[in-house]
């Protein structure tokens, strides 16, 4: 075979996978619309199929040639009306172009592979006689090339549904290249001149020029990344078919929701992360979803809903996987755990349901009372959960017995390059991860004494009126520490949060992760190495790691303690955001329900059908004005103003404050009846000063009564540590609310 | 598990072998010149805490980030001292470069394949798994280092005594 003819065959197998990536989603959809025929996808599946049987003709790929030409005639039938395209003629299809792609995966030995039962299957179609048992029957596991199946999981290895295999190349958009190669010229451009300057000893131009590279290699990096982005939605479409199968398979009735296709991901991450979600949406289907029967004894209609979600959040990605199934009973978890000794009977007594979730995430733990063919054989959520991690993600669980159950996970856009804060812990430098940090305390020397305590031998940090467990690195990683406390580093993992103590804080740096050679993958609490900018080398601290071997996350540790803690101090007070909305009344709201402050300029705030909005990341976000609730005197005409932004049931408002003054720890105990009215729960006196604090549930419920009924909303003040998100910078000094914009 | 370990190759079939040979304490020891990458003096080390003990911690090699192993600790032998002839072996070996620290680099030997004898069992009182043999060169014994055994042996926490 020429090279010519090799590039000729790549290029084949590149286009016809494409083609038929989209072509499974699109005879599913065929099938939904039935017994209504869309000629129009059909036609769309058709031309896809006609054109892999006209090169592989002229390639000389006479297998996939053939299978194409009797898919063709099968899809020609049924865009003339003369098929319908009922279940068991689209599962013969499917399986077809299954076959097709598994041909296409090792194209050189096509040509040997035995497809004449698809062939078959697919005749007995064209000639009419699509007898609903026959084609199915036999093409039960006779995928010429063995494939992974949903729908043969009988005969396969579970967990390896229809993973496309890893491509080798991308298609990237002209245009794009096109910059690259332009930034890449002005590298060029900007190294000859830092040797000139070198070579001229011009400290002036060596700026200049420095100044430069600065800006193209930030552009070369960002045009890199952009060319590596792939839609999620690439993996999101076979799980139309994961479900399809299932549903059909175990008699359970399923719909999937599929919303956010079009974020984008590097590939490396899109690829990865095809597994994980498989496994998931199976638990859900599995252990989510009741039978049609139980379903509709508890009022719920007979077909589940899996939702799979994908947002951009913070710099990162968020996916969602929403069942509305029967939850995850706290008490099962717990029980199962104990069986398998994974935590003893006192320590489950003394948990939370909320920690018992994360139970299952231990290695070793499976709920299903019956090892069903789908999940339940120990291989589970562990396995999710590192997977997730080694992308450098997190994965949480939510549940709500009756009514279903969200994992959600969190992961960066990019694997190779991330920002990073430098610390220092004894001579050391090690890097963490911005996205895991939430914020940096400074510990005054004067005030360590009244802010650190020790519980049980363990350290905890008062901050805003929450006890946060802290973790010295130099314990974790068995090197000396400092001797005085003064750097908290605050790190969220999924829910968990805790204080990280490090000796200093040198930078803020961008870095290249590298991974760490073979014989240190043992190390559990390092990702990877960075060289940073002075040539050394930095570890990379997993954050997740580090709360592992600290045994923060695991219930065998003081998490139960803890949250006792946490409890009992916030009965004693709890930290409010101070604002002012007229000219002298005061406000506040508890810190712990306020997501993040933006600072806007009063232009930007839209009327949309009577309501004020701020487009924020390319959604609307709803505004309130406090007088329209409540008795308060108008917002006067100002040009800058702050937004104070809340989640109410997972969807976000928020509130404008022309000012705000500041975080304060005030006591729980406050003043409900003198100004108590729908929006306000209370009052306190703060300097001699009346302040009214804004139920914000119940301001969101006033705003839009549909969405948000606050009787089924749990307000965030009635859970304990560790789910409260203030996101500010230092509120101990002052707050720096996020500019929206650039 | 008696067997050399080496590769197939044009060297091997004319049955010569090329050696770089370099000491660690007393013992005179040598890599099969075809694994290494460089030799260069000891950099700047970044220690990996929860490492395993032979191994020193991660270096800069040209903006990719090596584990550097004290191949002295490996051995058995004390650890290298880091002088002014001390070096660091830089290996490629499963597709991935490794550093071996070394006291002090010897020379290049050729040798005959039929020369290399059987590993004796015990050798200067380190572990005798990691060689594949020995050399009589003028009065003292050459040890052939086996570093795919080696150095999937550096995980081990029992280690030679």
């Amino acid at each position: 075979m020429s090279l010519a003819d090799q590039e000729l065959i790549v290029e084949f197998v590149t286009e016809s996978l494409a083609h038929l990536a989209d072509s499974e989603r699109q005879l599913l959809e065929i099938e939904a619309s039935a017994p209504r025929i869309n000629v129009e996808l059909v036609n769309t599946v058709f031309r896809a199929v006609h054109s892999i049987k006209g090169a592989a003709g002229f390639l000389g790929l006479h297998a996939i040639n053939q299978l194409a030409h009797h898919l063709e005639n099968v899809l020609n039938l049924m865009r003339n009306r003369q098929l319908e395209p009922n279940s068991s003629a689209i599962d013969t299809l499917l399986r077809s172009v299954d076959c097709l792609r598994s041909l296409l995966g090792n194209v050189e030995q096509s040509n040997e592979a035995n497809v004449s039962q698809f062939i078959d299957a697919l005749r007995s179609l064209e000639s009419n006689e699509a007898a609903q048992e026959g084609p199915l029957a036999a093409l039960d596991g006779a995928a010429p090339m063995p494939r992974a199946d949903a729908s043969e999981a009988g005969h396969t290895v579970t967990g390896a549904v229809a993973t496309p295999p890893t491509e080798s190349s991308i298609r990237v958009p002209v245009h794009l290249l096109d910059g690259l190669m332009s930034l890449a010229g002005e590298l060029v451009i900007g190294r000859n001149r830092l040797l000139q300057a070198i070579a001229e000893e011009d400290d002036r131009e060596l700026e200049t020029v420095g100044a430069r590279l600065n800006q193209v290699t930030r552009d070369l990096q960002a045009a890199v990344m952009r060319s590596r982005m792939q839609p999620i939605g690439n993996v999101f479409t076979r799980f139309h078919r994961v479900v399809r199968d299932l549903s059909a398979r175990f008699g359970k009735q399923c719909e999937l929701v599929v919303e956010g296709q079009d974020v984008e991901l590097d590939k490396a991450i899109v690829e990865a992360i095809g597994d994980p979600l498989t496994h998931l949406i199976r638990n859900s289907f599995d252990h989510g979803l009741e039978t049609p029967e139980q379903r509709m004894l508890s009022g719920k209609p007979a077909c589940g809903t899996i939702r799979l979600t994908a947002t951009h959040q913070a710099g990162g990605v968020r996916i969602t996987i929403e069942d509305d199934g029967a939850g995850i009973d706290g008490g099962r978890v717990k029980a199962r755990a104990v069986a398998r000794s994974l935590i003893t009977a006192e320590q489950a007594s003394a948990m939370s349901d909320r920690d018992a979730l994360r139970l299952i995430f231990l290695p070793g733990f499976s709920t299903a009372e019956v090892i069903t063919e789908l999940s339940g054989r120990g291989v589970g959520m562990d396995v999710v959960k590192t997977n997730i991690a080694r992308l450098g993600g997190t994965v949480d669980i939510e549940t709500n017995v009756g009514l279903g159950t969200t994992i959600d996970i969190k992961l960066p856009l990019t694997l190779a390059i991330m920002s990073s804060l430098v610390v220092r812990s004894a001579a050391q430098r090690f890097a963490i991860p911005q996205n895991s940090i939430r914020e940096i305390v400074r510990i005054r020397r004067a005030d360590a004494a009244s802010r650190i305590e020790r519980i049980k031998n363990a350290l905890v940090l008062r901050l805003r009126g929450q006890l946060l467990p802290l973790v010295r690195l130099g314990d974790v990683l068995g090197i000396p520490n400092a001797e005085h406390i003064e750097t908290v580093i605050v790190i969220e993992v999924g829910r968990l949060c805790y204080g990280l103590i490090v000796d200093g804080v040198d930078d803020a740096e961008e870095i290249v992760v590298k991974p760490l050679g073979r014989h240190l993958k043992d190390c559990l609490c390092f990702t990877g190495a960075a060289v940073l900018g002075n040539g050394r080398v930095a570890l990379i601290l997993d954050v997740g790691g580090i709360a592992d071997h600290a045994e923060l996350a695991k219930p065998k540790g003081r998490a139960g303690a803890n949250d006792r803690v946490a409890h009992v101090d916030e009965i004693a007070q709890q930290s409010v955001l101070l604002f002012a909305n007229g000219s002298t009344e005061r406000f506040a709201v508890p810190a712990n329900q306020v997501k993040r402050i933006e600072r806007i300029t009063a232009d930007q705030i839209e009327s949309v059908g009577g309501c004020a909005v701020l487009q924020y990341s390319s959604c609307a976000l709803p505004l309130l004005s406090l007088e329209h609730f409540i008795r308060a005197a108008p917002r006067p005409q100002c040009k800058r103003l702050f937004v104070v932004v809340f989640e109410v049931a997972g969807k976000e408002l928020g509130l404008l404050a022309p000012r705000i003054h500041e975080i304060r720890t005030v006591p729980t105990k406050i003043d409900t009846n003198s100004f108590r009215e729908p929006g306000v729960s209370g009052s306190i006196v703060l300097d001699g000063k009346t302040v009214r604090i804004v139920d914000l549930p119940t301001l969101a419920a006033m705003a839009d009564p549909r969405r948000h009924d606050p009787s089924t909303t749990q307000s965030a003040d009635l859970e304990p540590w560790p789910t409260i998100s203030p996101l500010f910078q230092d509120a101990q000094q002052a707050c720096v609310p996020a500019v929206v914009g650039r | 598990m008696t067997t050399a370990t080496f590769t197939q190759s044009p060297t091997e079939q004319l049955g010569e072998l090329h050696l770089a040979t370099f000491r660690v304490g007393k013992l005179l020891t040598g890599i099969d010149i075809r694994h290494v990458v460089q030799i260069s003096r000891v950099q700047e080390i970044t220690p990996v805490p929860h490492a395993p003990t032979s191994v020193l911690g991660v270096i800069n090699l040209r903006g990719e980030v090596v584990t550097e192993i004290d191949l002295g600790v490996l051995l058995g032998l004390s650890p290298i001292e880091i002088t002014a002839e001390a070096r660091q072996v830089i290996v490629l070996v499963a597709g991935e470069p490794v550093g071996l620290l070394v006291d002090r680099v010897a020379d290049i030997t050729v040798v005959r394949r039929e020369t290399i004898d059987p590993r004796p069992e015990n050798l200067n009182g380190c572990d005798a798994r990691f060689f594949c043999g020995v050399y009589q060169q003028e009065a003292e014994l050459l040890a052939v280092l086996d570093l795919e055994q080696m150095l999937a042996a550096v995980g081990d926490h029992a280690g030679p005594s």
